[in-house]
């Protein structure tokens, strides 16, 4: 169990990352940016919520496995590995991400934007000290649901990366093992720990999306 | 707020370099195995006395059977396939992806019904089934594990089949079978000899006339840089060193025409 603790903080640690990094990007761009196909590239970020994750995990291993283009251009064989389980854990987690950042960043009042622009401020300037700022909020909100979903990842990850006792096998899996082969104990143990974090997870989402006090 | 982000992405990078783990020190090749769910029991032990006479390790990666060989047909770095059936691994071999001169029937398994204890069903034969006294009885899915098509076809050998439909429940695997006459939502269930055998409980083994033999092949991945070990491992699982394991948790040997 240990093992599996360690191997689910590696990949909620990675997917974390590149939901905070991509998931900013991509919400100021899906919130700002105009350009034709904004909203199919919206939709197309967003499926992961709403789909199976064995199709997520099912497209995930063509497009990481044998003879996908994807492979040999990026030349990374992540097939099986907790690389590879980071990757299904991001792109399930990112949707959550967007859907707050964009809001919030949505809800940003623009005349403040073009006020630091007026003053005299580069474009990443008002990004940094306008826009995001007032956004974060609504972008720590969607960091956090993200991150909790993807430490709930299961079937993608199951497709893409096996369950590898100390290597690919996460929590939820520990789960899914322990309850099948009866062993309820543990079942019940890793189930009660990860619903402690959704909670906390949540709890904090919902601090986050009240209105500040200030 | 913002330090909160701050210590997040602290956290971040240490939690994934924290990695390495057991795989990083490998004085051996460590063979990967993908075996089907229903090798749980069995397997470890094997793997453990083969570990001891030929010093090299094995990583088990169990699953359902047809997801295992997807993962192999897209390159997945597995040395060794141990499916719970043999259509997956000859499907493979039929498209190169393993080793044809290794692939071979390892193990048949046992279909039993199996009721928990303190039921008081008193189960004799199969026709009991019929009687109003039982209630649900769980089958793994027909069309996908080879333990669900072995009882679908006992049944309809039975001419039991038909009549019964409205209290089978279909369960995705024998596993979640058995965990549902276990947990008391079903009354019965056809799971695998080897998933019982050391538990407590009612348990009728179906005769083997009823259904064709459940006969689970393995074979040696195709392109493995592990292929010797892997071959080794092969040929230890289905030579007489394991023989006692494998009728331990409930299998039948495979025939001597196995290999």
């Amino acid at each position: 169990m240990l093992a599996a603790l360690l191997v689910s903080l590696k990949v909620v640690g990675v997917a974390t990352l590149v939901i905070a990094v991509f998931g900013t990007l991509l919400a100021l761009l899906l919130a700002r940016g105009r350009f034709p196909g904004r909203t199919l590239l919206e939709l197309l970020l967003t499926l992961p919520l709403v789909l199976p994750p064995t199709v997520v995990g099912f497209f995930l291993l063509y497009l990481l496995g044998r003879g996908s283009p994807l492979r040999e251009w990026l030349g990374l064989d992540l097939l099986f590995t907790w690389q590879g389980a980071a990757v299904a854990a991001s792109l399930v987690g990112l949707p959550l991400m967007l859907q707050s950042a964009r809001a919030a960043i949505a809800a940003v009042d623009p005349e403040l934007e073009d006020a630091a622009r007026t003053l005299g401020r580069s474009e990443p300037e008002v990004l940094l000290r306008v826009t995001l700022p007032l956004a974060h909020r609504g972008i720590l909100a969607g960091l956090f649901l993200g991150t909790a979903r993807a430490l709930g990842e299961f079937g993608a990850t199951l497709m893409v990366a096996g369950n590898i006792p100390g290597r690919t096998r996460t929590l939820p899996m520990v789960v899914y093992d322990a309850a099948l082969s009866g062993d309820l104990a543990t079942a019940a143990q890793v189930s009660l720990l990860l619903s402690g974090i959704a909670f906390l997870a949540l709890a904090i989402t919902r601090r986050l999306e009240q209105p500040s006090r200030r | 707020m913002r330090r909160g982000l701050a210590l997040l992405l602290l956290l971040v990078p240490l939690a994934a370099c924290s990695g390495g783990g057991p795989e990083a020190t490998p004085q051996q090749p460590v063979v990967l195995v993908s075996a089907a769910a229903n090798l749980a029991d069995v397997l470890p032990p094997l793997l453990e006395s083969f570990r001891q006479r030929t010093g090299i390790p094995a990583q088990v990666n169990y699953g359902n059977t047809a997801q295992l060989a997807a993962q192999i047909e897209r390159g997945a770095p597995v040395d060794l396939f141990l499916a719970a059936d043999r259509q997956h691994v000859e499907q493979l071999a039929r498209k190169g992806l393993v080793l044809a001169d290794t692939l071979c029937v390892y193990a048949r398994g046992k279909l039993v019904l199996w009721a928990r204890p303190g039921s008081g069903l008193g189960l004799r034969s199969l026709e009991d089934l019929a009687s109003p006294r039982v209630g649900r009885i769980a089958i793994a899915n027909p069309d996908q594990a080879p333990y669900g098509a072995a009882a679908r076809q006992a049944l309809q050998r039975l001419g039991l089949w038909e009549a019964l439909q409205p209290r089978i429940v279909i369960a995705e695997n024998i596993q979640q079978a058995l965990q549902y006459a276990r947990s008391g939502n079903v009354d019965v269930a056809f799971t695998a000899l080897s998933l019982v055998i050391d538990e407590d409980g009612e348990r009728l083994e179906v005769p083997s006339r009823l259904y064709d033999p459940i006969e689970q092949a393995l074979a040696v991945v195709k392109g493995s840089p592990r292929e010797a070990a892997a071959r080794r491992l092969a040929d230890f699982l289905v030579g007489p060193e394991s023989a006692a394991a494998w009728q331990r948790y409930g299998y039948e040997r495979a025939g001597e025409g196995g290999r």
